[in-house]
């Protein structure tokens, strides 16, 4: 039992860190569609999860939560679950992932479009209740944009001439990209917690901080604890995945006796309470920040929409909620670990 | 970062439940009443006869040693198995951390193994009738005698006093606010006890008197005037793990869904969120053991612990009451719920524990 990150998986993600306070600040946002993915793909990001013989890493989805979390915590703009976590999964072979060459956006099933599908080589489309999926190339894809409260992580609906069935069952790999957006969206509330705390110690009002007023304190002490309690969740499920899938390239990792009982489950709680969390830190956040929080002009507007938007991909709270209650009432209460 | 137990952690664990598989009582009355204080007191006997009632402890006073991720195990299968509550509670989960960081070798030896088996049970005097969330505010004194203290004034809401043997809390020995306060232990015989009935209509705490009674020196913890720091040692330890494992919040959730399991959705769903929860507190919960088995001190952030599950607690038990309605008198829950309902009061209310969250741990200005 040791349950919290190795210092090489901190060491990553500060890696990442630095990468994207240099070439990813706030008015990147503004500027470019996909802000630092060269000097990322440079530190070899794209290969964190890439199978070996593939030229990658082939780390384990945990190794690189914290790295994934600072992905969210910048709002950084990109297909980066997708190319990042997804298409290891699906499209190892695909020459050139590892070194971030390829770009991959992903349908999912029951998503209403591709994140960001206009800058994507290829883009995986799920064909719905039967549980499979296609890779069409850019070429062969037509977009239909949709709007959405995300500038920087726009949807598209995908229609296609041309595609390849896809041979490996998507479950596994849309659990990671589960697990991976709600790490982002630790990441998000973390980040929206932090501007609001030093918003609230400049910002003055009857001669005081306003953070020295405790209705505001209280609120934002609320938002400490929701992030508290849903990181673990997310951090578990991480182990979840891959403890569940000794096939997946990952060799055995000393899976608790009786194995993990119901990963669907822990992935759905995690997203989740992930979800529900950056929600109530960008409702905090707004309000903390009063009338200058509701303008575009202030960067927040950008964690505020990352919030909304990632919360709905792969499934919202509410879908989940019902998949944990679902699961429940099967009356399989058993826990990982 | 892992989440496997050891062998040695899945042999504990298998040996706590067959132990208290075949030793649980029937639900035992009430320990707030005479024969349920006495039944209670029996179960922490025997639980000490299987060097169970403080596993954590060194075995020389009466546990074996147990790691932190031991305990909390123990604690899962406590509450898993339907075991009494702890009539012992606040000796042994916060009285006795405080002996093993500020007290003496002897005091160890005097009070630890006659706690862990009941023989004394130890009530908490902090809280004041114009002290309660601002506990420094408190003015009991303790005055100088000949190889002790005399105790005078008044302490309330002291959990247990109605038949408990001992006390510890805090003593005025100057008049600095917080350096002029002083930890003492005493025995309740000479201390003038009025039992409070709570909401369940039975005395879970009492009021204390105090006109003089005599302590000796050695029942002093750490120095005279150091209490408040010592104090506030003890109670970073109690919000943040001791006083509440994870293990009671799992099995409520477990009980919770069963009883939710053919309600209306909404229903179903709260208590689907509740069992959610109680899981991300027991995650919550081996991130900090990690972090306290590293070394770190927990500090302020325990507050945040105490907020997530004296509401999850609340939570589950209102959600319960909702379920049941009129028939909730007919089952544990109700008093679960009455119990439930103090949690965001005891132990330093919500809103002091927010306001310590904002100042201590996000650094809002005061
Ligand atoms: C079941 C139960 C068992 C207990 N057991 C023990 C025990 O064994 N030993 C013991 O010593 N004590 C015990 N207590 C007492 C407990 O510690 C106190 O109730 C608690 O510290 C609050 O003090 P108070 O009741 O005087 O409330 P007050 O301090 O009068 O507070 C009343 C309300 O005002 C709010 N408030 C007060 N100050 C502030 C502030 N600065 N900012 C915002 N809000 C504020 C509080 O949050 C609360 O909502 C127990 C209490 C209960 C309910």
């Amino acid at each position: 039992m040791d349950f919290a990150f190795t210092p090489d998986q901190l060491a990553l993600a500060e890696t990442v860190r630095d990468v994207l306070t240099e070439h990813c600040p706030p008015k990147a946002l503004r500027a470019e569609r996909l802000p630092a993915w060269d000097r990322l793909a440079a530190v070899g990001f794209f290969g964190l999860l890439v199978p070996p013989e593939a030229d990658g890493l082939g780390l384990r989805l945990v190794d690189a939560l914290p790295a994934l979390e600072e992905t969210g915590r910048a709002c950084l703009p990109g297909p980066v679950v997708e190319t990042a976590v997804v298409a290891p999964y699906l499209l190892p072979w695909v020459p050139k992932l590892a070194s971030g060459a390829v770009r991959v956006s992903v349908v999912p099933p029951g998503g209403a479009g591709a994140p960001d599908a206009d800058l994507a080589d290829l883009i995986v489309v799920s064909r719905g209740s039967d549980g499979g999926a296609v890779v069409v190339g850019r070429e062969a894809a037509r977009l239909r944009p949709l709007p959405g409260p995300d500038p920087c992580r726009r949807l598209s609906e995908v229609s296609y001439t041309d595609a390849t069935p896809l041979d490996r069952p998507l479950g596994p790999a849309l659990r990671a990209a589960t697990v991976a957006t709600a790490a982002q969206l630790i990441g998000v509330a973390r980040r929206l917690l932090e501007v609001s705390v030093s918003y609230a110690r400049v910002r003055r009002q009857f001669g005081a901080p306003i953070g020295s007023f405790q209705a505001v304190k209280h609120r934002l002490a609320d938002v400490a604890v929701g992030i508290a309690f849903a990181a673990p969740l997310v951090h578990r499920a991480a182990l979840a995945v891959e403890a569940a899938v000794p096939d997946a390239g990952v060799p055995d990792r000393g899976v608790p006796d009786g194995g993990v009982p119901d990963v669907d489950r822990d992935v759905s709680a995690a997203k989740a309470a992930a979800g529900e969390a950056a929600d109530l830190a960008a409702r905090a956040a707004l309000q903390t920040h009063g009338a200058i929080g509701y303008t575009e002009e202030l960067d927040l507007r950008f964690w505020l929409a990352r919030a909304w938007s990632l919360s709905a991909a792969y499934g919202g709270a509410a879908e989940h909620r019902a998949r944990i209650r679902e699961a429940l009432a099967g009356g399989d209460l058993r826990r990982y670990p | 970062m892992d989440l496997d137990f050891t062998r040695a952690e899945r042999d504990f664990r298998a040996e706590v439940r067959d132990w208290l598989a075949g030793h649980v009582p029937d639900r035992l009355p009430s320990m707030d009443t005479p024969e349920g204080f006495e039944a209670h007191r029996a179960w922490e006997a025997l639980l000490a006869s299987a060097r169970l009632s403080a596993v954590s402890w060194p075995e020389e006073y009466g546990g074996r040693g147990a790691s932190l991720v031991e305990w909390l195990i123990f604690e899962e299968e406590y509450w898993a198995a339907g075991a009494p509550g702890r009539v012992s509670q606040n000796g042994v989960f916060l009285l006795a951390p405080t002996l093993m960081a500020f007290g003496t070798e002897e005091q160890r030896r005097a009070w630890l193994p006659g706690m862990a088996r009941a023989d004394q049970v130890w009530a908490q005097a902090w809280s004041e009738p114009e002290a309660g969330s601002d506990l420094a505010a408190l003015t009991s004194r303790a005055e100088r005698a000949d190889g002790g203290w005399r105790l005078y004034g008044q302490k309330t809401w002291s959990s247990r006093a109605a038949y408990a043997s001992h006390g510890f809390g805090l003593f005025r020995t100057s008049g600095a606010r917080h350096k002029g306060l002083t930890y003492l232990m005493f025995p309740l015989e000479d201390v003038g006890v009025r039992p409070v009935a709570q909401l369940d209509g039975l005395p879970g705490f009492a009021e204390l008197f105090f006109d003089g009674v005599y302590v000796p020196d050695a029942m002093v913890i750490g120095e005279p005037g150091d209490g408040w720091r010592i104090a506030m040692a003890a109670t970073s330890s109690e919000r943040g793990l001791t006083l509440r494992s994870p293990g009671r919040f799992l099995a409520t959730a477990d009980r919770l869904v069963a009883l939710a399991r053919d309600a209306d959705p909404a229903l179903a769903d709260r208590a689907a969120r509740c069992w959610s929860d109680a899981e991300a507190y027991r995650l919550h919960t081996f991130h900090t053991a990690r972090r306290i088995a590293a070394g770190e001190s927990i500090g302020p952030a325990s507050s945040m612990g105490k907020v997530f599950w004296s509401e999850l607690d609340l939570r589950m038990h209102g959600l319960a009451m909702e379920l049941l309605g009129e028939r909730a008198g007919t089952t544990p829950w109700l008093d679960g719920f009455l119990f439930a309902l103090a949690g965001p009061i005891y132990a330093g209310t919500n809103e002091i524990q927010r306001t310590i969250i904002a100042e201590r741990v996000l650094g809002l200005p005061r």
